[in-house]
């Protein structure tokens, strides 16, 4: 009974895997291709069923005057946002997020869930819409095209999910925690930072890896909000879609782009095993 | 012989000298290398005495390479001329209409320059500076073709500025229709003969006998034809260009898309749906997945050798005709089949003739925005960008998208000397692109009417139902029409029969 | 705790997101009540007009509405009930765990833009793998030319791209369980499925309920995917709701009627995923 459990257990992680990975598979392999690799019918292995070219990666490389995409800029550009609008989300998502768990806010008929449904409703307005205010107010502001134009914007976008996931986390860390710090005579701040925090780094891993993620992989307002001096990545990879889909090179764009997200996996995987065991030694 | 060899030494410096002056800008910029430097107001000589060092010019335009790459690359070379700082930015073409839009709608111009679609003339002019009389009287700006300066001006004023051509017509495989044994496996098979199709329920028949199985022996299957079927924003052309034959009817003038004195559609008539029922028909020998085809798709369908016929843009072509290819020159080019009858409005009958109409489809264009500080430097480079010399380069250079659009662009020898195309293929595609924009009477000019854009979406959303079997041919464009008629009374009925009257006037006075 | 400071957390906060806001969602209302469009830019006032015409001329978005609600409430559902199997299959000592536990989350580390391109080349009926290995079948479905597969196969891609999401933040909820409730049950005998519905299933609701709200929420919101594969076809069989409002803002230019679309949207979605929160609590906490 345990063995067929077992063995229903590792085939369902194993068809799993089989989905997560094939596409990746196919990206690999494709990235060699050419026009008449593909136009042919489906390929796949180098050298068996089809002749490999760099063409692919090489045009990652170039400048658009020889045929290619510069991703290098666009590629740091993403990564300075990113980390940018997501460290801010989190430090002011964390705090309104405790405060939110822990106190009791009134004004008027609003009580703290509708202050933390307001945080997480601002996710559901389509971009399309916003995309002409925000464009008009940077404009106004000198901001269009700017860094810090795009970090603006992007707190609006990660905020609420640091809010949402560390409201979450902190409801969970028993309120006898902070109670134990003040009567040890810490004031409110010092039993936030001292005690509250390292007990809720698990969720402060979760919220960072969904700010990055939410923040990396946004295409809409990079593409609105940006003009030449600061591409982000996303946008400047679908540029490679002319009148032709060049199977080849959005494969290898595509796995450059989710490349140094793997190591944040890594990283957040080694915090979620370590928060277990903090978890533990209550 | 001291003198002779004095002669001879002073002849060779000269002609040395000579020749060096016309290599020197080739030698900087080996792109034209073929030809050199052409004299002319915008040659690369002319360009290197301008000097603006410490300005900079910001372009939107295509990704890489149709378009983007050449833009691309006359920035990098206008830039070492002239010590300008270019910028480029490549937008996918969906969504060029937006980006160069919601900043100038919102009073911005963070663009100099703006790539885009001819047929957005009347949204975006407004925006736009006219060209100034001295680029269009110049002589490169003379050797355009009248459809591509017309497609590219309002009422007499030019807003755009041409640096491509582009226009629907048919592709085939050569070595099918005009291989013996497939003519005579086709005439003992249908009675009929092989040969470039005429009209369209010729090109319907032939693409349906040559659908699903594999006639030149590669191992893999062919199919009938690759359409523009996506319901994106192409695929109204490809409809369109399937209706000309069947709508436009030289007996009544005064309008196609609209009757120009009532406003009301005419995309209903039953010339287009007669179009969309050939059309729906076609879903049935395109290749699988072919009622989702991009440009894209189509251009690596027939351009990879799957499909007898394509008749939308060049793209197919041109990547059919590639070095490395398999089938380079084994395409050919014709125009547009015609149909066997056109509807008459005025009768509310079908006239049983032939009836071919061209229809100049837009295509690439290019424009500088009124409010940029940087009109000389931006109408410097776009010259630049077509001058002679380029440009002649340009279109050797199949991805760069430039299709022919000057008189002087439609020479055989070009293609088969820079581009190795068969003679006898160059010249039937030369000919096919100069009849349709020189010669024909009968065309049809794309909408250009404010929100062009929601009338084509309209078409698109409806057609593409039918397509889809979800309405009938005539429910589906009773729906179209319906929601023209929305869009027409959200615009106004007289400014829009006033923005369409300048196309049907194009369509009606030829000349 | 009734504390002053408590201000001083929550403000920063919130004020920097009103701070940024107020302009844009102030805008986006006067927009809706106005008539931008690509040949009329500018504010004008043409009232609630935008809004009539939404409720009582256009099927099409409330179609796109329909479709939208069946869309996000399969994938969500698959994705949680996928999301909480992978992740208690990687809760304890299986061989591998660590490795898995990564491998489970790439998906959501890509950028679905570039991934749906990717998509669309897999499910390409004439070049693509997967129609090349079920040819050996006979099989050749039309992934995304048939009106219900294209669907599905949007919904085959959201499952791929988003489980994780659910995966993971199911994963780092039971990581942070409590031991005492499972000794508990160990001394009273329980068996692992026992223990499933009776300990690890309700300790889990609060996050399983926040989860699929997030997740529904993120789910309505899809663009990418729809864009790219399909474009909204065949005919208007994948169009959901906020690409609907994509095609009349930024392709047709009429940003009025767009905005007021939006603002309907969003009023729509805080109603249904209030109530649907309502009954979530109810299912999840009530059940035990």
């Amino acid at each position: 009974m345990f063995r067929f459990y077992g063995l229903l257990k590792y085939s369902f992680i194993c068809i799993w895997s089989v989905y997560v990975i094939a596409p990746f598979m196919w990206a690999i392999t494709t990235s060699f291709k050419d026009f008449n690799s593909v136009t042919g019918g489906a390929t796949y292995i180098p050298w068996v069923d089809f002749e490999p070219t760099l063409d692919g990666w090489r045009q990652l490389l170039l400048s658009p005057s020889e045929g290619g995409v510069a991703l290098v800029q666009p590629y740091l550009n993403s990564i300075m946002v990113t980390l940018l609008s997501s460290a801010i989300s989190l430090v002011l998502g964390t705090l309104a997020a405790y405060s939110l768990s822990r106190f009791k806010f009134r004004a008027g008929f609003i009580k703290n869930s509708d202050i933390t449904f307001f945080f997480i409703s601002q996710r559901i307005m389509p971009p399309v819409v916003l995309s002409l205010p925000f464009f008009i107010m940077l404009g106004h502001l000198g901001l269009l095209d700017t860094l810090i134009g795009l970090t603006i914007v992007y707190i609006v976008l990660l905020l609420p999910i640091a809010v949402w996931i560390m409201v979450d986390f902190f409801n969970k860390i028993p309120v006898e925690i902070d109670e134990t710090a003040l009567i040890d005579g810490c004031n409110p701040v010092q039993a936030f930072f001292r005690v509250v925090l390292p007990n809720s780094i698990p969720g402060i891993v979760v919220a960072s890896l969904f700010c990055i993620i939410f923040g990396w992989t946004d295409f809409f307002f990079a593409f609105i909000l940006t003009f030449t001096e600061v591409q982000l990545l996303p946008v400047a990879v679908v540029a490679l879609n002319s009148s032709i889909t060049p199977w080849w090179s959005l494969s290898a764009a595509a796995l450059i782009s989710v490349a140094p997200l793997i190591i944040v996996a890594f990283i957040v995987e080694r915090y979620l095993s370590k928060g277990n065991l903090s978890g533990a030694l209550k | 012989m001291k003198l002779t060899k004095l002669t001879a030494f002073l002849l060779g410096s000269v002609m040395l000298g000579g020749t060096a002056h016309a290599d020197k800008w080739s030698d900087m910029f080996p792109h034209i290398k073929n030809s050199g430097d052409i004299p002319g107001e915008c040659s690369y000589e002319s360009m290197s005495k301008k000097d603006y060092s410490g300005r900079k010019l910001t372009i939107n335009t295509h990704a890489v390479p149709v378009m983007g790459e050449p833009t691309a690359l006359h920035a990098e070379q206008f830039a070492k001329l002239t010590g300008a700082d270019v910028n480029v930015i490549h937008t996918p073409a969906g969504d060029l209409y937006s980006k160069a839009m919601v900043p100038f709608q919102t009073g911005q111009a963070p663009y100099d320059i703006v790539f885009g679609f001819s047929q957005w003339i009347s949204d975006w002019k407004q925006y736009l500076e006219p060209v100034p009389a001295k680029y269009v009287n110049m002589k490169q700006m003379q050797d355009v073709t009248n459809s591509h300066i017309d497609v590219n001006s309002w009422d007499g004023t030019m807003y755009q500025f041409p640096i491509d051509g582009d226009r629907h017509y048919l592709k085939y495989r050569k070595d099918v229709i005009d291989n013996p044994e497939m003519q005579a496996k086709y005439k003992a098979e249908t009675g009929k003969e092989l040969r470039v199709p005429q009209t369209w329920k010729e090109y319907g028949e032939i693409a349906t006998f040559f659908n699903g199985w594999d006639w030149d022996n590669d191992g893999e299957l062919e199919y009938g034809s690759a359409e523009v079927m996506a319901k994106d924003n192409l695929m109204f052309a490809a409809f369109f260009s399937r209706a000309v034959a069947y709508a436009k009817n030289p007996k009544t003038p005064g309008g196609f898309f609209f009757d120009l004195e009532t406003m009301e559609p005419q995309v209903n008539n039953p010339g287009f749906v007669e179009a969309l029922t050939d059309w729906v028909a076609a879903t049935k020998y395109v290749p699988p997945g072919g009622i989702n085809f991009t440009l894209g798709d189509e251009t690596m369908s027939f351009g990879g050798g799957q499909t007898l016929f394509s008749f939308s843009w060049d793209d197919a072509f041109v990547a059919a005709m590639e070095d490395g290819s398999p089938i380079k020159n084994k395409v050919g080019a014709a125009p547009l089949p015609g149909a066997e009858k056109v509807w008459n409005r005025s009768t509310g009958k079908w006239d049983n003739e032939y009836n071919q109409a061209p229809y100049i489809v837009w295509g690439w264009t290019s424009a500088v925005a009124k409010k940029s500080k940087n009109h000389d430097m931006a109408f410097d480079y776009l010259c630049f960008f077509s001058n002679d010399a380029n440009h002649r380069a340009d279109i050797a250079i199949g991805r760069f998208g430039v299709n022919p659009f000057r008189k002087s662009d439609f020479d055989p020898d070009l293609y088969v000397k820079n581009q190795g195309w068969d003679p006898e293929i160059a010249s039937e595609y030369s000919k096919t692109l100069l009849d349709m924009e020189e010669k024909s009477t009968n065309r049809v000019f794309p909408l250009r009417t404010p929100g062009v854009a929601q009338f084509t979406s309209a078409v698109a959303t409806g057609t593409s139902k039918a397509l889809a079997g979800q309405l009938t041919p005539q429910e589906a464009l009773d729906e179209v029409a319906a929601e023209w008629k929305k869009i027409i009374a959200r615009v106004g009925e007289d400014k829009l029969r006033e923005a369409y009257a300048v196309g049907v006037a194009l369509e009606d006075n030829l000349e | 705790m009734n504390f002053k400071h408590k201000y001083i957390f929550l403000l920063p906060g919130l004020l920097v997101l009103l701070a940024i806001l107020i302009f844009p969602i102030g805008f986006t209302v006067r927009l809706s009540l106005s008539s931008w469009d690509s040949f009329y830019p500018g504010l004008d006032f043409i009232g609630i007009d935008n809004y009539i015409r939404l409720f009582s001329d256009d099927p099409r978005f409330w179609e796109a509405f329909g479709r939208l609600a069946i869309l996000s409430s399969v994938t969500v559902t698959l994705q949680y009930v996928l999301g909480f199997t992978l992740a208690h299959l990687v809760w304890k000592d299986i061989v591998f765990k660590r490795f898995f536990r990564v491998l489970f989350l790439i998906p959501m580390m890509t950028t679905p833009v570039i991934m749906t391109v990717l998509w669309r080349t897999i499910f390409h009926e004439s070049l693509g793998p997967i129609n090349d290995i079920l040819s050996l079948f006979d099989v050749t479905p039309r992934w995304l030319s048939d009106e219900t597969l294209a669907l599905v196969t949007v919904m085959i891609v959201e499952v791929w791209q988003w489980t994780p999401f659910m995966f993971l933040l199911l994963l780092a909820g039971l990581l942070s369980l409590p031991k005492e409730p499972y000794l508990a049950a160990e001394i009273d005998g329980a068996g692992p499925l026992r223990k499933f519905i009776y300990v690890t299933f309700p300790l889990m609701a609060p996050i399983s309920v926040g989860a699929i709200i997030i997740r529904l929420i993120e789910a309505s919101k899809i663009m990418d995917t729809i864009f790219v594969m399909t474009s909204g076809g065949p005919g208007t069989s994948t169009e959901t709701s906020s690409f609907y409002i994509f095609i009349k803002g930024l392709r047709e230019f009429q940003m009025g009627y767009s905005a007021a679309m939006s603002f309907t949207y969003l009023i729509i979605m805080i109603i249904s995923l209030t109530v649907i929160a309502n009954i979530l609590v109810k299912v999840f906490v009530k059940g035990n």
